[in-house]
């Protein structure tokens, strides 16, 4: 490579391609090639797929029977319930279906507090379960959310997409309050097909954070929370008199920072982050806790694997 | 409790102001460094619990501030130096005459009168209020003072310690008159005496009650001493014969000073050789002279001491005397004569003179000589020519103008106590003719007739000179004994070196020691081996000794010898140390020195900077342990 390369401006595909190689190396797709995504709810589709969906169709696995109507075609007739009972009834099948998998990147202004590693995570694991999905041929949508869709990648299948998700999160800009009541009613509304809801967010939200996964849940989507934590947020590296204030909502609080104080906010983020474990057990959501400090291949692979989301 | 210092009016502006400026940096300090949090909520929940303290850490930080301002207090308090009540009265001054005479290296209370008298000083000093002051003074032949009016006990008790003895007199009359000049518009001025009180006899410590004027300030004594046992070498000279310089004779005087007999062995050594050892007896008080006549011998140096039983004699330092034999030199004299008898018998009197005649006109031959004798002529005097004596000078060449002519005269007047002219009668010599002189104011008129000097001395270019208005043949003056002492004491006069040799100084006087040559400072070795430059005015150094011992005069590019001599204490009154329980100054009795009535530690201040100290390390403690923060 001469002296000049260095200086000249890369093009589109070498962008994205640098961008590719921040978030993942090829050793690492590989590895999440092999993975699926395990679903325990049926959805319909309008592909086929390997899932089970509610529509009866072409499959191999028995479903139920209906009544013969005119136009149906004689070789679903079930013939050993019409010798049974005399009446001709249809048989319907399974039919495996594709699966819609929408990632819901928490974009606000906490998510980039400090270092921005929360966000970075945030982005990698979104990136890493899409290229699953997309592997497995489902049909993955990428949106960012602050207190409301901030952003969307539309729905996509097919590994060949992946830099197309590349592209999208790396052009994901953090800022803006967060209030994921109000995201997620835009976004059920902008989505009308049922599927899995990844929401990958820190759940900062003033309003609750329990607005956002219950709109989903009430929606008949199937809320997945990744809920990404920094524990140096926890324990903050301050001392004496401060006047803190909050990154998204500007609110401020003179506080004297002591060693117990300290202690306390330990403590107190311990609570929230237990709160919205207990929350998402207790309605049945799956609830992961991504911390920011585990690396993130050590993450994906085991913590995943052990909590059942990877096949 | 008053205040010392600043007054409070002041203190208060100070601790104003600078309490404000406190206070100030106070707020300021309490502007917060705004810090971003990413979810205040959760803080919320914190400080929720922390509500019920709000007040207890509101507290916290005021009693921050009160620490700052505690410190503040007390420095401003510091400034203003409170004291107790009692320590606030105006202090007393006080001059400490330390009696340094040679009575106070008596031995009777151990280790020396001296050391004693420096431990009571001490003692008084120790005792000072915090507003008193003292003056440390030495008192010898002379008042010196070792230290300044102060209060700093440090000062003052390395001044106590500098005080040194001397074998002089103490002069109590200059100490006291030192001591008023220094209390001078000071109040609560006190004359403290620390002392043998051996000041003399009754009389003249009264005539000195008498004379001295205290001026307010109160005498105050404190006596030191015990016994006063002594025996004392008084007197020691000795002298070479004036007709036979080549032998000597010694004189000495020793003094029993006890009301009861007692035996001593008396030793005379010369040149730290024992030459001879007597027993003597003395009775009460008794006065013993002893003389050894007709001595010759090398001796340079002589030394007499004297043994006495133990408890029988308190005071060593009067027990030894020093003398010194005037040294012996061949003068070389040179004769300018056409020819006189008279002269030439003279000078073959004294073997030490080497003589060398020449005519007038003749060149002079090789060498310097110490005087020269001009017969009749008056050439000019070369370098090699050290003073002159002219036998009727011409006019012409003359060292003083010579005046009319005068005819049948003889000396009206002359100067008896010169050393040119001792041992003479001059009132009846006959002169047929002669001149008379016109002096300068310089010159000095030895002896005049009616007409005018005669006999002049004085100086010219740095040569002495002795000049005599006539031809010695022309009077009866060869005929008399008169003429040989006159050429000798001339010569003698000349070369320093006539009978009138002063054997030992005394010390505690003002010595003036011929020196040789033309120098302005000669350097002067101590008996005790230190060495210190010495003026040198009219031809004798001028110093103050106070050691009695041998000394020795150096100087010149090479620093090289220019004579010796000795000194002795030789002061009986001095020798006479019976302490005194009371002394009388100025008709009042000196009393006793009073304790001051306050302790020392009423510093206040210093405590004050302390609890600044320990202030400030609470203050820092509760700080980093973040519980005033």
């Amino acid at each position: 490579m001469g002296l000049l390369e260095l200086f000249r401006p890369k093009s589109a595909p070498r962008r994205a391609e640098a961008r590719r190689a921040e978030l993942f190396d090829d050793d690492f797709q590989k590895k999440l090639e092999s993975l699926a995504i395990v679903s325990r709810r049926v959805f319909g589709g309008r592909m086929r797929a390997d899932r089970r969906s509610k529509k009866k169709g072409s499959g191999v696995e028995f479903a139920d029977h209906r009544d013969y109507t005119a136009g149906d075609d004689f070789r679903s007739v079930d013939w050993s319930v019409y010798q049974r009972f005399g009446k001709l009834l249809v048989r319907l099948y399974e039919e495996e279906e594709d699966l819609s998998i929408y990632f819901i990147v928490d974009s606000s202004s906490s998510m980039a507090f400090g270092d921005a590693k929360k966000f970075d995570q945030a982005r990698r694991l979104a990136a890493a379960l899409a290229y699953v999905g997309l592997a497995n041929l489902d049909r993955v949508t990428i949106v960012g959310a602050t207190d409301a869709v901030s952003a969307r990648m539309p729905a996509t299948r097919g590994k060949g997409r992946i830099f197309k998700v590349f592209e999208f999160l790396s052009e994901l800009q953090p800022g803006g309050t967060t209030d994921l009541g109000d995201a997620m009613k835009t976004f059920v509304a902008q989505h009308k097909r049922r599927g899995l809801a990844v929401l990958i967010s820190d759940l900062y939200d003033p309003a609750g954070f329990e607005r956002g996964i219950n709109t989903l849940r009430f929606n008949k989507f199937e809320p997945f929370v990744l809920h990404v934590v920094d524990h140096k947020e926890a324990r903050p590296e301050l001392k004496g008199d401060v006047r803190l204030y909050d990154c998204e909502t500007g609110e401020e609080r003179e506080v004297t920072v002591t060693d117990s104080l300290l202690d306390d906010m330990a403590r107190a983020f311990d609570d929230y982050k237990h709160s919205i474990e207990r929350f998402c057990t207790s309605r049945q959501v799956p609830y992961f806790a991504a911390d920011v400090g585990i690396p993130f291949d050590e993450l994906v692979l085991r913590v995943f694997r052990r909590g059942g989301f990877l096949r | 409790m008053g205040l010392a210092g600043l007054p409070l009016a002041t203190l208060f502006g100070i601790f104003a102001a600078a309490g404000a400026l406190v206070v100030v940096f106070y707020i300021l300090k309490l502007r917060r460094r705004a810090v971003p949090v990413p979810f205040s909520r959760i803080w919320d929940s914190v400080l929720r619990d922390k509500q019920a303290t709000e007040l207890f850490s509101k507290l916290r930080r005021v009693l921050s501030l009160l620490l700052q301002l505690a410190l503040l207090a007390l420095l401003v308090l510091a400034l203003g130096d409170p004291k107790p009540k009692e320590d606030l009265r105006e202090g007393r001054h006080l001059v400490l005459l330390l009696d340094a005479s040679a009575s106070m290296k008596a031995v009777d209370v151990k280790p020396t009168r001296l050391a004693q008298a420096k431990a009571e000083a001490e003692k008084l000093v120790r005792g000072l209020g915090a507003s008193d002051r003292a003056i440390v003074v030495q008192m010898g032949s002379v008042p010196t003072p070792r230290s300044s009016m102060s209060g700093d006990q440090t000062e003052l008790l390395q001044a106590i310690a500098q005080v040194t003895p001397s074998d002089t007199r103490a002069d109590l009359e200059a100490g006291l008159a030192f001591g008023r000049d220094s209390l001078r518009g000071l109040p609560h001025g006190e004359l403290v005496v620390i002392g043998d009180g051996a000041y003399g006899d009754a009389a003249s410590l009264a005539s000195l009650s008498e004379r001295v004027n205290l001026e307010g300030a109160e005498p105050r004594f404190v006596p030191v001493g015990k016994t006063g046992k002594n025996l004392s070498i008084s007197e020691f000279s000795v002298r070479r014969y004036p007709l036979d310089k080549s032998r000597y004779e010694v004189m000495l005087e020793i003094a029993n000073l006890n009301d009861a007999p007692a035996d001593v062995e008396l030793e005379l050594s010369g040149d730290g050789v024992v030459v001879d050892v007597t027993r003597l007896k003395l009775g009460p008080k008794e006065t013993l002279p002893r003389y050894y006549q007709d001595l010759a011998g090398a001796s340079r140096t002589l030394t007499a001491r004297i043994k006495a039983a133990p408890g029988t004699d308190d005071l060593p330092a009067d027990d030894v005397a020093y003398a010194l034999l005037p040294e012996r030199r061949r003068a070389r004299i040179l004769v300018v004569s056409a020819g006189n008898t008279y002269l030439e018998a003279s000078l073959l009197l004294d073997e030490y003179l080497d003589v060398s005649q020449i005519q007038p006109g003749a060149a002079l031959p090789d060498g310097k000589f110490d005087v020269a004798i001009f017969d009749g002529v008056a050439p000019a005097l070369g370098d090699r020519i050290g003073a002159a004596l002219y036998l009727n000078p011409p006019a012409e060449g003359s060292p003083v103008p010579v005046s009319t002519a005068i005819e049948d005269f003889g000396f009206d007047t002359w100067e008896r106590k010169s050393p040119v002219l001792r041992f003479m009668s001059m009132g009846d010599i006959q002169v047929a003719k002669g001149h008379s002189f016109k002096v300068t104011p310089a010159d000095k008129v030895l002896g005049a007739s009616d007409h005018g000097p005669i006999l002049v001395s004085g100086a010219r270019d740095g040569h002495r000179f002795v000049a005599l208005g006539f031809d010695p043949r022309d009077s009866d003056l060869v005929l008399r004994i008169a003429w040989p002492l006159f050429v000798l004491n001339t010569i003698n006069a000349f070369i320093e070196e006539d009978t009138g040799y002063v054997s030992s100084y005394r010390t505690g006087d003002v010595w003036h020691i011929a020196v040789p040559g033309s120098l302005n400072t000669v350097n002067l070795l101590e008996p005790s081996g230190s060495k210190h430059a010495v003026p040198v005015s009219d031809g004798r150094a001028v110093f103050r000794g106070e050691q009695a011992g041998f000394y020795k005069l150096t100087g010149g590019a090479d620093d090289a010898p220019l004579g010796e001599f000795a000194a002795n204490l030789s002061d009986l009154e001095e020798s006479r140390i019976l302490p005194q329980k009371e002394l009388v100054l100025a008709g009042k009795k000196a009393g006793a020195v009073a304790v001051a009535p306050v302790s020392l530690k009423s510093d206040v201040w210093i405590y004050l900077l302390l609890a600044v100290i320990g202030v400030s390390v609470i203050e820092w403690i509760t700080y980093h342990r973040r519980v005033t923060v």
